[in-house]
């Protein structure tokens, strides 16, 4: 009976190994199979940003520029860094378009979502034309708010001289005129984008809410207030967030309308880290500064990630 | 009365609807007219603009040959580094979003989030150190530069693997049942139905490719290198006055983009709501 219940085990034993040798082979192949799948993927995003980043965050801990010996600085250019005022302006600066930009890109893309949606004649052509500047290169864009922006000869003074106001707004000549054509030509160029995004927002709040409110006689002011807004939280919060990237991102914009001038008043962080690596040519520092920049979207994108998730 | 009211309600709602769109829609129209005026017209007064002659005569100073522009050689450039760019990271987005959903390993997690953290790293974050990379590798002036860092790759992860997520599982068993392996479930199954989440990630790949300004800045110095947003500011600094041409110049850049967003508006749309709503 005893030496039954081994054989038994015994028989268990080499049927599971077997099974076991089997799944091992599958295992083995899946490997294979994953590791060709991924491999293309992986050696890009190792080598393009990955590396990078390491790379980038050991360089700050360095002094040299490119192609020269670099030595070792410690947190010399992190210390550097806390008492540079110029950094701290264009931090200053990144910030402050982030508080303009939002609520303003917000209230656009919302408004030219709700006319879209409302099914008016002629819906398309708006649709088309409150999307179409963002379809235009950066470059062009810059451009045009230029030629338009630009003072005695652009197109808004000599309207305005036309219609007898001849006082001349000198548009890229402080910091706050500066900001605002830079907020101006934003808005124009990408208000659009955020647009298509409220209006994914607007078509997923199912119909019986409304059907329901008209029912209960609520005017459209009420629908859209109890109904409408509510329902758009998650939409508006990404909208928020990404704008709030966009503006650490922020460097087309400034280096082609201001040249984030005057001074350093119009230049946002992206574009200090161009002049410090790029016109200087401090690398280690220009590191330590992208750094700052790469923390900041990091706990931004966090956030995002979070506001996503709970929204699910 | 109520009828009445929300008559005028609509009014305003058409009003502002359009004065809205009107608005939006000058500059672009301002842009088109003044290219059509002579070389060397400083068209900002409105009555000039409006009136006679019209002609291609900045058009062709753009376009000529021997001139310091060369739109040809960077709406070349552009569209072949948007091009390129936007194929691998589809295609190489798609192998790796399929593995990572459907095929079982050890360490899927771990790659997944590593290619998650990804997508929080704006490239302008890391151009310093791809750009000493670059000066090492001898890329600088080279379309390796132009084409291989800063693709949107997470991104496209992303979204393709959240599509093949949703998949109905009893589809590839089925596959797998009729002896087909990865590779075959890959081309005959994944590739024809995401067919429509690769062209809407293509579409928002493209355009990012297209509009990058801090890159191609970096590494294209020489002139025949330059993609067109480097070219075009490049170019139009030698006009202080003159508006015609560099208006024309804008037009010329602008129009490729303007009916690829004509023909593909629905496409475009769809994309850009898909990558929003992550």
């Amino acid at each position: 009976m005893q030496s039954d219940t081994v054989v038994k085990k015994d028989l268990n034993k080499d049927i599971k190994k077997n099974i076991n040798l089997a799944s091992k082979r599958e295992r083995m192949k899946n490997y294979v199979y994953a590791l060709v799948f991924l491999a293309p993927f992986m050696v890009l995003y190792l080598w393009f940003w990955v590396y990078p980043i390491v790379q980038g965050f050991i360089s700050s801990f360095y002094t040299g520029s490119y192609g020269v010996e670099q030595t070792f600085a410690g947190f010399e250019n992190y210390i550097y860094m806390a008492q540079d005022s110029k950094f701290w302006v264009s931090f200053g600066n990144t910030l402050y378009f982030v508080l303009i930009s939002t609520p303003t890109i917000v209230v656009l893309g919302l408004l030219m979502a709700l006319f879209v949606n409302m099914k008016l004649k002629g819906t398309t052509i708006l649709r088309s034309i409150y999307f179409m500047p963002y379809m235009l290169s950066i470059s062009v864009m810059g451009s045009i708010w230029v030629f338009i922006l630009q003072s005695r000869t652009g197109l808004l003074s000599e309207t305005l001289k036309m219609v007898g106001i001849t006082t001349e707004i000198q548009w890229f000549g402080s910091w706050e005129m500066g900001w605002l054509s830079i907020l101006i030509a934003t808005l124009w160029w990408t208000a659009g984008f955020n647009m298509i995004l409220f209006l994914a927002g607007l078509q997923e709040i199912p119909d019986d809410l409304y059907e329901a409110a008209d029912i209960d006689g609520a005017s459209s002011w009420k629908k859209f207030w109890y109904i409408t807004l509510p329902s758009l939280k998650g939409v508006t919060a990404m909208v928020i967030l990404l704008q709030t990237i966009a503006s650490f991102k922020l460097f087309g914009q400034t280096f082609l309308i201001t040249n984030g001038g005057p001074g350093i008043s119009t230049t946002p962080l992206v574009h200090y880290v161009y002049q410090i690596a790029f016109r200087q040519w401090e690398m280690g520092y220009a590191s330590a500064v992208s750094f700052v920049l790469f923390i900041a979207v990091l706990l931004i994108s966090l956030i995002q990630y979070k506001v996503t998730k709970t929204k699910k | 009365m109520n009828s009445k009211r929300k008559l005028t309600g609509k009014f305003w709602v058409y009003f502002f609807a359009y004065f809205l769109a009107i608005i939006m829609f000058i500059p672009l129209l301002w842009m088109i007219i003044s290219s059509f005026k002579l070389p060397g017209s400083t068209v900002t007064v409105i009555g000039e603009l409006l009136s006679p002659p019209y002609t291609l005569e900045s058009f062709k100073e753009v376009l000529k040959p021997d001139g310091t522009a060369m739109m040809w050689r960077w709406t070349f450039n552009s569209v072949v580094v948007g091009v390129i760019q936007t194929v691998i990271t589809v295609f190489v987005s798609s192998w790796a979003a399929f593995a990572v959903s459907r095929l079982d390993f050890k360490g899927k997690r771990l790659i997944f989030v590593l290619i998650l953290a990804g997508l929080m790293v704006p490239m302008e974050s890391i151009v310093v150190p791809l750009f000493n990379m670059m000066v090492s590798l001898n890329w600088v002036n080279t379309f390796h530069a132009l084409i291989w860092p800063g693709m949107m790759l997470p991104l496209a992860f992303l979204i393709l693997k959240q599509f093949i997520d949703q998949l109905p599982t009893e589809l590839l068993e089925a596959a797998k049942i009729d002896g087909a392996g990865p590779f075959i479930t890959w081309l005959k199954i994944i590739l024809p139905l995401s067919k429509s989440s690769m062209a809407a990630v293509s579409i928002f790949v493209f355009i990012q490719s297209w509009n990058n300004l801090l890159w191609p800045l970096l590494v294209a110095q020489e002139t025949s290198m330059m993609t067109l947003p480097v070219g075009i500011p490049t170019f139009q600094s030698n006009f202080a006055t003159d508006l015609a041409v560099p208006m024309a110049s804008n037009v010329i850049a602008s129009v490729p983009a303007l009916i690829v967003f004509l023909i593909f508006q629905k496409h475009i749309i769809k994309g850009i709501s898909m990558t929003g709503i992550k």
